[in-house]
C-alpha cells in the first residue's frame, strides 16, 4: 500500500484541495482545486497498483470533465455569480443541520475504523496492466459494458436536444 | 513505522465524500455543487480501487472504469440542463429554481 | 264379506265432487246452460249416490261380520305423546254410523236428483251443488267420526254448509231492503255457535276427566270412573264423577239445542226457509238438524250414568229429564206455532222444529232406538214434504210468469201493476190438486204420514216414543201427545189450504206440475214414507213377543236388533251397572188407539175449520178468531232476541271496537305512543345523531387532513438543498443505525 509518509502527504493535499474547492469564492478557483483533487487522487491510483484507472481518471475526469465544466463556467460568466448573500433564518439552521450530520458522519466512521484490526495488504500483486484489465472487463461485465455504451449514446443525444435553441440569436 | 492499511484509505475517501456532500448542501451555486458530486464520486472511486489492490480483485478497477464513465455522460447532460435553465432563468442559484414549491 | 277399507271412500266421493264443481263447474254451466247443469247436478248426485254405495257395501260388510265395530283409519291427525292425548282421524263403523250414513246418502242422493231440476236457469248452478257435496262431506265426518273432536269438525262444518247454502241467494233483498236472505244465514251460524260453545266446554271436560275423546275409551273410563265412585279434581275444587258427567251431558244438550233448533235455540230455523228448498230439505229436515239426537244417542252411556246420578242440576233434575223436558215443550210450543204461519215452508219447519222435540224427549227418556227410528222416518217423510212444497211453489211461479205474460199479450206494456205476489203465501193457494197431481199424491202420503196415520211409517216410529212416554214419563208422554194432535190439526190446515179448495189467485189457476225430474225423487220418497215403517215393527200381540223371547226377531224391532249392538247401555243394563228404561216392544192398544183417533179427529177438525175458508186470498184465516191461538204467531222469540240480547251484544261490539279497538289501541297506542317514539328517536338520529356525530366526525376528518396538509406542505420548500438535506439525513441516520446494530 506504499509508504505512510507520501500517503499522509499526498492526503494533505487531497483534503487541502477539496476544502478549497468547498470554500472559494470563485467558481474557476473551485474547478481548478478539484483538478487538484483529481490529480492526486490519480496518484494514489497508481500506488494502489492501477495505472490504467489513473491514466483513464486523470485523461476523462481532468482531462475532460474539468475542462466541460470550465467551459460552461466561462459560459455562463459564472465566475462572477457570488448568490444572493442573505443567510436567512433557514439559512443558519440549514448549515447547522448539514454541519452536524458531517460531523456524525466522521465520528461514526472514525469509529469503526479505529475498532478495526485490518492487517496490512496480503493479496499479491496483480497483473493490472490495460490488458489484463480489458480481459476481466470482456469476460465478465460485457453485459454492463454494452450498456454504458448505450447510456453514452443516451446522454449525448440528451445534450445536443437541451443545446437547441428555439429561436435563433434571440437567447444569448 | 505504522503500516498503511486499508482502514487509511477508507478514512481518506470518507472524508472526501463529506467535504463533497458539504458541498452539495451548501454552496448555492449550481455549477459548484456539481462539482461537489463529482467529488463524491471520486471518494467513492478510490475507495473501490483501494479495496481491489486489499483483495487482490480486478472488479475494484472494472467497476472504477463504469463509474467514470457514467459520471462523464451525467456531468455532459447536467451541465447542458444548467445552460438551458440559465437560458430563461438568468441566473443558476439553486435556491432561484424552486418551481416545485408547494 | 269386508269393505271395511272402502270406508274412506265414503268421504272421498264428495270431496272429488266439491272440487269439480268448485273449480270447474262453473265454466260448464256457463259455456252451455242445458249441458252443463247436467255434468254440473249429475256430478255431484254420483257423487252422493256413490257414497250410498259404499254405505250399503259397509252396512253389508257389518251384517255379515257379526255387527261388530270397526275403525278404519285414514291419518293421524293429533298426537301429543307427553299429554297422552291423541286423536287419529278415524272412521268408525258401526251400526248406529252406517244407519246415519245410509239416511245421508240415500235421502241425499234423492234430493240432489231433485235440485238439479228445481235449480235449472240459476246462474250458480255449480256453485249450489259444490256447497251441497260439501255438506254431505261434512255430515258424513260427522256421523263416522271415531272421536268427539272429529264429530265437532263435522259439527262445526255442517253449521257452516248451512250459513253457505241458506244465504244462497245473498244478494236477494226484500221489499225493504233487507238482505233477508244474508240476515238469515248469519242468524243461524250465529245461533248454531251458542251451542257450539256447550260441545267445546263439553269435550274440556271430557278431556279433563276421561284423558281422551275417543267412543270407546270415554265410554269405558265412565263406567269404570262410575263403579268406583271416582272423584275428579279440579284443582280447586273437587266433584263427583256423577256430576261432572252430569254436567258433560248438560252441555250437549246445551250444543243439541243449538243444532236442533230446541227451545230456545230454534229461531234460526225458520228463517233458514229463506234458502232454496232443497237445502231445506236435506239439511233443515233430514240430516243436519238430526246431529244432535245422532250426539246423545251415541253418548247414551253419559246420558245413562248422568241418569244413574240422580238429580244433579240445581239439586232438581237429571240431565236426560231435562233434555226430554226441554224436548217435550219444544215439540207443544213449536206445532201452536205452525197453527199460525202463512208460509209452506214456514209451516214445515216449525213441524220440523216440533219433530225434532219428539226425537229428543224420546232420547231424553232412554229410548234411543225410538229416537232414532223417528230420525229416519222423519227423515223420508219430511224430505218429502219439503221437496214437495218446492214442487207447489215451482208451480205456482210458473203460473205467475204465465199470467204475466197473458196479462201483457192482453193489455200492453202500459197496464202493469206490480203487485207484490209471494209464491209461498198459502194464502194465495187453492185448488192444486187438480192442477199438480203427482204433488197432490205425494203430499198427502207425507202429511198422513207426518200426523201419524197407520200404516204409515209416521204411525209407527211417534207411536213407539209416546209407547214408551206412556210407561216411563208420563208428564212428557202427555205433553207429547197433544203435540201430536198439533201436528195432525196444522198438516190438515196446510192440505186444505193448499191443495183443496178453490184456487185464491189467478196464479194458482195457471199452475202446472213439475217435471220428471222433480216429482220422481218424491214417489220414491213417498214409497219409502210408507214402507218405513216396517224398520222396526213393535210385535203385535204379547204372546209374539213370548215365542221370541223378548228380543227382536224375524221381521219384528229389526232397527232395535241393528242398533243394539252400538248403544252400550243396553249391555250394561244387563250388567246391572244403571238401568235403562226398556221401550215396550209390544204394541199398545191402548196408546196406538188413542193417538191414531186423535190425530183423525184433528185432521177432521181442520177441513172442517177451514171448508170454505179463507174465500180469498186477503181474507183473515178462521183460527184468528181465537186470540190465545193466534197469540202464537209472535210468539217466536224473535222479538225477545232483538230488543233484549242483541243490543247489548251491539253496544259491547261497538265500544270494543271504537272506544278500545279505535280510540284507545290506535290512536293513543300506535300513533301517540309507538309513532311518537319512532318519530322523536329518528329525528334524534338525524338531527344530533347524524349532523353532529356523523357528519361532524367526516368534517372534522376533512378539516384535520386540510391542517395536517397545511403544516405538512412546508417541507414542500422548492429548495433542492433542502431535499438534499433530507437525503443526506436519511443516509446518515441508517448508517448510524446499521453501526449501533452490529456494535
Amino acid at each position: 500500500m506504499g509508504n505512510p509518509i507520501i500517503f499522509l502527504l499526498l492526503a494533505v493535499v487531497a483534503i487541502g484541495s477539496a476544502i478549497g474547492m468547498l470554500t472559494s469564492h470563485n467558481a474557476v478557483h473551485s474547478a481548478l482545486y478539484l483538478v487538484l483533487n483529481f490529480a492526486t487522487i490519480g496518484i494514489f491510483y497508481i500506488i494502489l497498483n492501477a495505472p490504467f484507472i489513473a491514466m483513464v481518471q486523470i485523461t476523462v475526469y481532468a482531462g475532460a470533465i474539468m475542462v466541460l465544466f470550465l467551459f460552461v463556467i466561462m459560459l455562463l460568466g459564472a465566475e462572477q455569480l457570488r448568490g444572493v448573500t442573505d443567510v436567512h433564518g433557514g439559512e443558519r439552521f440549514h448549515r447547522a443541520v448539514a454541519g452536524l450530520l458531517a460531523a456524525v458522519l466522521l465520528l461514526a466512521s472514525g469509529l469503526l475504523l479505529f475498532q478495526s484490526e485490518a492487517s496490512a495488504v496480503t493479496a499479491p500483486m496483480l497483473d493490472t496492466s490495460p490488458t489484463a484489465l480489458g480481459l476481466h472487463l470482456f469476460s465478465g461485465y460485457v453485459f454492463p459494458f454494452e450498456v454504458t455504451a448505450v447510456l453514452l449514446l443516451a446522454s449525448m443525444i440528451g445534450v445536443v436536444i437541451f443545446g437547441k435553441t428555439k429561436k435563433r440569436g434571440k437567447d444569448a | 513505522m505504522p503500516e498503511v492499511t486499508i482502514d487509511w484509505y477508507i478514512a481518506l475517501s470518507v472524508i472526501l465524500f463529506t467535504i463533497g456532500s458539504l458541498g452539495v448542501l451548501l454552496r448555492r451555486n449550481a455549477i459548484i455543487v456539481f462539482m461537489s458530486v463529482e467529488m463524491m464520486l471520486n471518494s467513492a472511486n478510490l475507495a473501490f480501487v483501494a479495496f481491489a489492490r486489499y483483495l487482490g480483485d480486478l472488479d475494484g478497477q472494472v467497476l472504477v472504469f463504469f463509474v467514470i464513465t457514467v459520471a462523464a455522460a451525467e456531468v455532459a447532460v447536467g451541465l447542458a440542463l444548467i445552460v438551458a435553465i440559465f437560458r430563461t432563468k438568468k441566473s443558476i442559484n439553486i435556491d432561484d429554481m424552486n418551481l416545485l414549491k408547494g | 264379506m269386508n269393505a271395511f277399507g272402502l270406508a274412506p271412500l265414503l268421504l272421498l266421493f264428495p270431496a272429488i265432487g266439491v272440487l269439480f264443481n268448485g273449480l270447474v263447474g262453473r265454466r260448464f254451466v256457463e259455456a252451455d246452460a242445458k249441458v252443463g247443469e247436467r255434468w254440473s247436478g249429475w256430478i255431484a248426485s254420483l257423487m252422493a249416490i256413490s257414497s250410498f254405495v259404499v254405505a250399503v257395501l259397509l252396512f253389508i260388510s257389518l251384517w255379515t261380520n257379526g255387527f261388530q265395530a270397526m275403525i278404519a283409519p285414514i291419518m293421524d291427525w293429533i298426537s301429543i305423546p307427553s299429554a297422552n292425548f291423541s286423536v287419529p282421524w278415524a272412521i268408525r263403523v258401526d251400526t248406529l254410523s252406517v244407519t246415519m250414513m245410509l239416511v245421508v246418502t240415500g235421502v241425499g242422493s234423492l234430493i240432489h236428483i231433485y235440485a238439479i231440476g228445481y235449480m235449472h236457469g240459476d246462474p250458480n248452478f255449480s256453485r249450489f251443488f259444490a256447497y251441497f257435496n260439501l255438506f254431505i262431506f261434512f255430515m258424513l265426518i260427522l256421523v263416522s267420526g271415531s272421536t268427539y273432536l272429529v264429530l265437532f269438525v263435522g259439527w262445526e262444518g255442517v253449521g257452516l254448509c248451512s250459513f253457505l247454502l241458506i244465504s244462497f241467494w245473498f244478494d236477494r233483498t226484500n221489499a225493504a231492503g233487507k238482505a233477508m236472505n244474508a240476515d238469515a244465514g248469519r242468524k243461524a251460524f250465529i245461533v248454531n255457535r251458542v251451542g257450539d260453545l256447550g260441545m267445546i266446554l263439553a269435550m274440556f271436560l271430557m278431556f279433563w276427566t276421561f284423558r281422551s275423546l275417543e267412543f270407546g275409551a270415554v265410554f269405558s273410563t265412565a263406567v269404570e270412573m262410575f263403579e268406583s265412585h271416582h272423584i275428579v279434581e279440579f284443582g280447586l275444587f273437587s266433584a263427583p264423577i256423577g256430576t261432572v258427567i252430569t254436567a258433560i251431558t248438560a252441555l250437549f244438550l246445551l250444543g243439541a239445542t243449538g243444532k236442533s233448533a230446541q227451545f230456545p235455540l230454534y229461531v234460526w230455523l225458520p228463517d233458514a226457509m229463506a234458502g232454496p228448498t232443497p237445502v231445506s230439505a236435506l239439511i233443515h229436515a233430514a240430516t243436519m238438524v238430526t246431529s244432535g239426537i245422532y250426539l246423545i244417542v251415541r253418548s247414551n252411556v253419559l246420558f245413562e250414568i248422568a241418569r244413574a246420578s240422580g238429580p244433579v242440576i240445581f239439586g232438581v233434575i237429571s240431565t236426560p229429564d231435562l233434555v226430554a223436558y226441554v224436548g217435550a215443550f219444544t215439540g207443544l210450543l213449536a206445532g201452536l206455532i205452525a197453527f199460525t204461519q202463512f208460509d209452506i215452508k214456514k209451516v214445515l219447519a216449525y213441524s220440523t222444529v216440533s219433530q225434532l222435540g219428539f226425537m229428543i224427549a224420546a232420547a231424553g227418556m232412554g229410548a234411543y232406538v225410538a229416537a232414532m227410528f223417528h230420525l229416519v222416518t222423519h227423515a223420508f217423510f219430511k224430505a218429502l214434504l219439503f221437496l214437495g212444497s218446492g214442487s207447489v211453489i215451482h208451480g205456482m211461479e210458473h203460473g205467475h210468469h204465465h199470467l204475466h205474460e197473458l196479462s201483457h199479450a192482453e193489455h200492453g206494456h202500459a197496464d202493469h201493476h206490480e203487485d207484490v205476489f209471494d209464491p209461498q203465501d198459502m194464502r194465495t193457494m187453492g185448488g192444486l190438486r187438480h192442477k199438480m197431481p203427482t204433488t197432490f199424491w205425494v203430499y198427502l202420503v207425507g202429511a198422513l204420514a207426518l200426523a201419524g196415520i197407520p200404516p204409515l211409517a209416521g204411525f209407527w216410529s211417534k207411536d213407539e216414543i209416546l209407547a214408551h212416554g206412556n210407561q216411563h214419563a208420563i208428564a212428557v208422554y202427555v205433553v207429547l201427545a197433544i203435540a201430536a194432535v198439533c201436528t195432525a190439526f196444522y198438516m190438515g190446515r196446510q192440505l186444505h189450504m193448499t191443495f183443496f179448495g178453490e184456487p185464491r189467485h189467478a196464479a194458482a189457476e195457471h199452475a202446472q206440475e213439475s217435471p220428471a225430474l222433480m216429482t220422481t225423487p218424491l214417489v220414491v220418497l213417498a214409497a219409502l214414507a210408507v214402507v218405513g215403517g216396517l224398520l222396526n215393527l213393535p210385535y203385535l200381540t204379547e204372546s209374539m213377543a213370548e215365542a221370541n223371547h223378548h228380543h227382536p226377531g224375524g221381521l219384528f224391532l229389526a232397527l232395535e236388533g241393528w242398533l243394539e249392538h252400538s248403544i252400550r247401555s243396553f249391555e250394561l243394563t244387563e250388567e246391572g251397572v244403571f238401568a235403562l228404561p226398556h221401550t215396550p216392544i209390544v204394541l199398545s192398544p191402548l196408546v196406538a188407539g188413542i193417538s191414531t183417533l186423535l190425530a183423525l179427529v184433528a185432521l177432521g177438525g181442520a177441513f172442517y175449520v177451514y171448508r170454505n175458508k179463507p174465500e180469498t186470498a186477503v181474507d183473515p184465516d178462521p183460527l184468528q178468531k181465537i186470540k190465545p191461538l193466534w197469540w202464537f204467531r209472535i210468539l217466536p222469540l224473535e222479538t225477545f232476541y232483538m230488543k233484549f240480547i242483541v243490543p247489548p251484544f251491539k253496544w259491547l261490539a261497538d265500544w270494543l271496537a271504537f272506544a278500545v279497538d279505535w280510540n284507545f289501541w290506535h290512536d293513543f297506542v300506535h300513533n301517540n305512543l309507538i309513532r311518537d317514539m319512532f318519530v322523536s328517536f329518528a329525528t334524534f338520529l338525524a338531527d344530533v345523531f347524524d349532523k353532529f356525530g356523523v357528519d361532524g366526525t367526516v368534517n372534522g376528518i376533512g378539516s384535520v387532513t386540510k391542517s395536517l396538509a397545511g403544516v405538512l406542505r412546508r417541507t414542500q420548500t422548492g429548495f433542492a438543498r433542502t431535499y438534499a438535506l433530507g437525503v443526506f439525513l436519511g443516509a446518515v441516520a441508517l448508517l448510524a443505525y446499521f453501526l449501533w446494530v452490529l456494535y
